[in-house]
């Protein structure tokens, strides 16, 4: 692997490049509607309405008030516009999550001129497991006690990779086509996954997805009583529930998301026009050991100084960090002392997960895609909700966004299970 | 997924017909109306899991309950109908 020696940036047609965006969020379907709307700090929290997202009315409950028997918060997307290019029968039998990354995975691939690259050079790599848990619910729920009529293709859209089965059927991606999980940190490990596609040269280009989380009452259910999502102290207030590094914070919120970016050698990717959005200058992934969801100081700090390492960067070079930044009580502190430890908190920071939630699986694709576009836009989002922060001394965005021209910039995303990722990008 | 609330009288062989070129066009995205009794869904470019798919509509629609496999023999709509409608 070859890692850069000086900390000068290095324009060589070896780096390894992002040419290609798309996103889809509850703020704005697509790149110029997404960023719009996260420099204006708009945000759908409420409560969910999506089918399946609330926890079902009892059977047979006598005088019934028809009163919820749950509010589970979250920002929602509104609508989906899904690309002609997409055959209806495709999306008959495609769930939600599929729909949202086919239509999301079209705006990547038109961004990066895709079709002119062969498509056995073209990889795909979906970051995100049990993506389609509200539509294994629904169908659980609907097939109960009828459950010789389930309909035969359950027995291949249950399945994670049927998102690759959909992505490469539609797209004539021929290369290779995989999922990744790492909890909260999928749409970033699937970041890592294909830069390490395109540097072993396997492919020339590789997609990754972040894909959108889409959970039923079940999981809502548990992350509350594990106390992971919020909120009991903004129940009554979803548009104050999701706070990110504030005093008052009390759990993540969810919030639907779906980020794909194309990754490729800068040689490669002279085939656009535009530049690409930026060099990937190093990224490291490292475990805690550890089962449970709980944060360590030690292993981001690990992540953190690792990336730095390999970028050829030091700590002070970083003006601006993305942090993963979901809510947590202990998440949030964790993270802010392992800026401290890495000689980070001179940089800018902001919270995109207080304006569009926590996608799970989607955030750390998402969020590298908002690192990207604030990049080209010269502007950092506000950070909602960020009324007492936790460490107020460090260089927070707050209720504004502000004029800043990112140079080198840090993406953290951090998963259940002990997982650490970092990746640092310069503007090209 | 929407059950058709079946009347109390039998069903007649050309009301499956109906509901098996119904979840056909339906499945297929198919706009011509073309689809008729005689024809094949292997040939109007339903491949297996359509297949499987539009006869499994059709018998949730109609509350039969009876394996795929008893409708492998069926070589077009007609024949499908045939064997459901002794069924049903």
């Amino acid at each position: 692997m070859n890692w850069p020696k000086s900390s000068m940036s290095i324009r060589s047609l070896s780096d390894i490049v992002i040419s290609g965006i798309g996103v889809t969020s509850s703020i704005g379907q697509g790149k110029a509607g997404f960023i719009e709307a996260l420099l204006q700090g708009r945000h759908r929290f409420g409560v969910m309405q999506r089918s399946g997202r609330q926890l079902p009315q009892l059977e047979g409950s006598e005088g019934c008030t028809g009163q919820p028997r749950s509010a589970f918060l979250g920002a929602e997307i509104a609508s989906v516009s899904i690309p002609d290019s997409v055959p209806r029968s495709m999306l008959r039998t495609a769930s939600f999550s599929s729909q949202v990354a086919l239509a999301t995975l079209c705006e990547a691939w038109d961004d990066a001129a895709l079709s002119a690259v062969d498509p056995k050079r073209i990889g795909l790599v979906v970051g995100g497991s049990n993506f389609q848990q509200r539509e294994m619910t629904r169908i659980h729920d609907s097939y109960r006690e009828r459950e010789s009529f389930l309909r035969p293709t359950y027995g291949m859209s249950f399945l994670d990779s049927d998102l690759c089965g959909l992505c490469t059927q539609l797209l004539g991606i021929r290369g290779l086509a995989y999922t990744v999980g790492g909890a909260s940190a999928s749409g970033q490990v699937a970041v890592l996954q294909a830069i390490q596609a395109v540097q072993s040269g396997q492919v020339d280009a590789c997609i990754a997805v972040g894909a959108l989380m889409d959970i039923s009452y079940w999981e809502c259910q548990g992350f509350r009583s594990m106390g992971a999502m919020g909120s009991d102290r903004y129940a009554q207030d979803p548009a104050s529930a999701c706070r990110p590094f504030d005093r008052d914070r009390d759990g993540f919120i969810f919030g639907e998301s779906c980020g794909v970016v194309v990754i490729e050698r800068a040689d490669t990717a002279v085939r656009i026009g535009a530049g690409p959005y930026a060099r990937l200058a190093g990224w490291a992934m490292g475990m805690d050991g550890n089962r449970n969801p709980n944060p360590s100081l030690e292993g981001e700090a690990f992540v953190i100084k690792q990336a730095l390492q390999r970028s050829g960067l030091s700590s002070k070079d970083i003006d601006y960090i993305n942090p993963h930044g979901t809510g947590s009580t202990i998440g949030d502190t964790t993270e802010l002392s392992a800026i401290r430890q890495c000689g980070l908190e001179h940089a800018h920071l902001n919270t995109t997960k207080s304006v569009i939630g926590h996608g799970l699986s989607a955030a750390g694709a998402v969020e590298l895609i908002a690192i990207l576009l604030q990049m080209e836009e010269g502007q950092l989002h506000p950070s909602r909700n960020l009324e007492n922060p936790i460490e107020p001394n460090l260089s927070w965005v707050r209720d504004k966004a502000v004029t800043h021209g990112i140079h080198n910039a840090l993406n953290l995303s951090m998963g259940f299970g002990g997982v650490n990722t970092a990746v640092c990008l310069q503007k090209y | 997924m929407s059950h058709t609330i079946m009347s109390e009288t039998a069903i007649s062989h050309e009301e499956i017909v109906d509901v098996i070129v119904g979840h056909a066009r339906d499945i297929l995205a198919l706009e011509s109306n073309e689809v008729g009794p005689e024809d094949s869904l292997r040939d109007i470019g339903a491949n297996s899991i359509d297949r499987a798919d539009i006869i499994m509509s059709t018998l949730e629609s109609l509350s039969v309950d009876i394996p795929l496999v008893e409708l492998a023999s069926a070589r077009n709509i007609n024949e499908l109908a045939e064997i459901i409608h002794v069924n049903s």
